[in-house]
């Protein structure tokens, strides 16, 4: 039935776009030209209105400056215990995080799976969803000690339930029909879990994974507050005590650095795991 | 039908033989407010090997019902569907279906939608290519490997559809309304080549329209339901010459009969409708 006869084929919307791409590119590449000097010139000013308000209008130990932050951040690197304290964070994190998405998928994955068990733990996750989870930090110290496991603790709390609530809703709405078909063309146990199940929720999935970074980060930070002896939240705190106000901005830089780098990775990883998904730019409402 | 009595089955099953034996089904649904809807009445057909079958009827008459539960989706509420000899208890793996909307995984490139059925213990490597690569040429779908379903128009996704369903050869192919949603330019290049593709493949197909013309032109016999609750009104032998020119259906000999026989009984259908 390889003919010849089929009309629709030429009508593919491929063959417009090519021909519209050229155009396109150009307008595309004036537009974020634009875009980009409007954003340096937002950022330039916001950084040049504050290294002038320092010193003459506000009082520099409450604000520091952009120039006091940038040499405490390259000292605090090079003389100091900053690298240390970085690492100290890195590693809480880099346990926590995963073990609680990892699980927190899992757990999801069962929920969705398994109506008796969903119906049984639903309303008992919903609860526990409910405790402020930052106020559980103090309990993790005085369970697993002041050094690294009470904040990796606190990091697994915190990335657990958005994985866990993400992927839930990810399989609740989840097309029956995909796993019917799949199942009468005979697939069914792994190759029906990671062919058919986990592409499908996919989306959720990374939905549940991104959101849940800047979280594992708060939760570090936060263990490093209640009680530590390093850690960048250490660092802050300690830094904010003797009125060190350019080194609370240097550890906040450092943490959004960290959140920033650990979200790239992510997109990376999502964009490769989703590119069968039409990328959707923004709606356009006309009219 | 003379004809294909003669084709040799791969799987040893002479033509003849029944191959679907739907026995005094009846299937009700519970409304969330616990009421029992009626969706098929009665129903009693049988399927020999190799038969193109339509089913035509209104909209919401269960033809869609009738093959989802020969497909095991769901179990009938009495009566008995046999499948090669046996009930169908649970999915029915031994048959194919296509939905009304392509359904074609998403995350999977046509290649790989088409080859999924393909049981990596029944099929070595090599096998598996070829079949792939056999189906879609047939699907005419040559230099599209590689690309999303996302990236395919709809009757290209549709053919993709239908050939992932035949690729791993089960007897019997179910097909739901699957020139629904299509243009009639469309929809009669897709008839023309699932003809063609059968012609060569010879499996069973039950085949669910709402399309009368659709339902002639393709079909050896086509069952014609009633309203909700849908029961057979009659079944129509269409004993029109093979191969079939979709394109000037209207002429071939043997249409013109057919379908106004069809059409006798549909005018009775919508009159009661009417009430």
């Amino acid at each position: 039935m390889s003919n010849d006869t089929t009309p629709e084929r030429a009508q593919t919307a491929h063959t417009d776009r090519a021909a519209a791409a050229p155009l396109a590119k150009a307008a595309l590449s004036t537009r974020s030209l634009g875009v980009t000097i409007v954003r340096v010139a937002i950022i330039g000013g916001f950084f040049l209105l504050w290294e002038i308000a320092s010193g003459r209008w506000i009082e520099p130990f409450l604000i520091s400056s952009p120039s006091r932050i940038f040499t405490s951040l390259i000292s605090g690197f090079r003389e100091g215990d900053l690298l240390q304290h970085t690492w100290v964070t890195f590693e809480e994190i880099a346990i926590g995080f995963p073990v609680g998405a990892i699980s927190g998928i899992a757990l999801g994955y069962a929920f969705g799976r398994s109506r008796v068990l969903a119906e049984i733990f639903e309303p008992i996750i919903v609860a526990l969803n409910g405790i402020p989870r930052t106020a559980v930090a103090p309990l993790f110290i005085v369970w697993l000690g002041i050094g690294l496991w009470s904040k990796v603790g606190v990091v697994f709390l915190l990335t657990f339930f958005l994985n866990f609530f993400n992927t839930y809703t990810g399989m609740r709405q989840m097309d029956q029909e995909y796993v019917d078909l799949a199942s009468l063309m005979g697939v069914k146990g792994w190759k029906l879990t990671f062919k058919v199940i986990f592409p499908a929720i996919s989306p959720y999935v990374f939905t549940g994974i991104r959101t849940s970074i800047p979280f594992a980060v708060i939760g570090a930070i936060v263990g490093e507050f209640v009680a530590a002896t390093e850690g960048v939240g250490f660092f802050i705190r300690m830094s904010a005590g003797i009125f060190k106000t350019a080194d609370v901005f240097v550890g906040i830089i450092v943490l959004m650095i960290m959140v920033i780098i650990m979200d790239k990775i992510a997109e990376m990883i999502e964009r490769r795991a989703l590119r069968w998904q039409t990328q959707t730019e923004h709606v356009r409402i006309q009219g | 039908m003379a004809e294909t009595a003669t084709v040799a089955r791969t799987d040893g099953q002479r033509s003849g033989d029944l191959v679907i034996r739907v026995d005094q089904v009846h299937k009700y649904f519970r409304t969330p407010s616990d009421e029992a809807i009626g969706a098929l009445q009665d129903i009693s057909l049988d399927v020999p090997y190799g038969e193109f079958v339509t089913v035509v009827g209104p909209s919401g008459c269960g033809k869609s019902t009738l093959l989802k539960l020969v497909a095991g989706f769901f179990a009938p509420s009495s009566g008995r569907i046999l499948y090669q000899g046996e009930e169908v208890r649970g999915l029915n793996t031994k048959v194919g279906y296509v939905p009304q909307e392509s359904k074609l995984f998403p995350w999977l490139t046509v290649e790989e939608n088409v080859g999924f059925g393909l049981d990596s213990k029944r099929y070595s490597r090599q096998d598996r290519e070829r079949q792939v690569s056999q189906f879609i040429s047939l699907a005419g779908l040559a230099g599209f490997e590689k690309y999303y379903p996302s990236q395919l128009s709809g009757g290209m996704s549709k053919r993709a559809s239908i050939v992932r369903a035949l690729a791993y050869e089960p007897p019997v192919i179910l097909m739901d309304e699957p020139f629904g949603p299509l243009d009639a330019q469309t929809r009669m290049v897709l008839q023309d080549e699932l003809l063609k593709i059968w012609e060569q493949k010879r499996q069973t197909i039950v085949f669910v329209t709402h399309d009368l013309v659709e339902a002639v032109a393709l079909a050896d016999r086509v069952v014609v339901m009633t309203h909700r609750p849908g029961k057979i009104k009659d079944i129509i032998n269409v004993p029109m010459a093979r191969p079939r020119n979709i394109f000037e259906i209207h002429r071939q000999e043997g249409f013109n009969d057919a379908y106004g026989r069809l059409w006798n009984i549909f005018r009775h259908e919508l009159n009661i409708g009417a009430h």
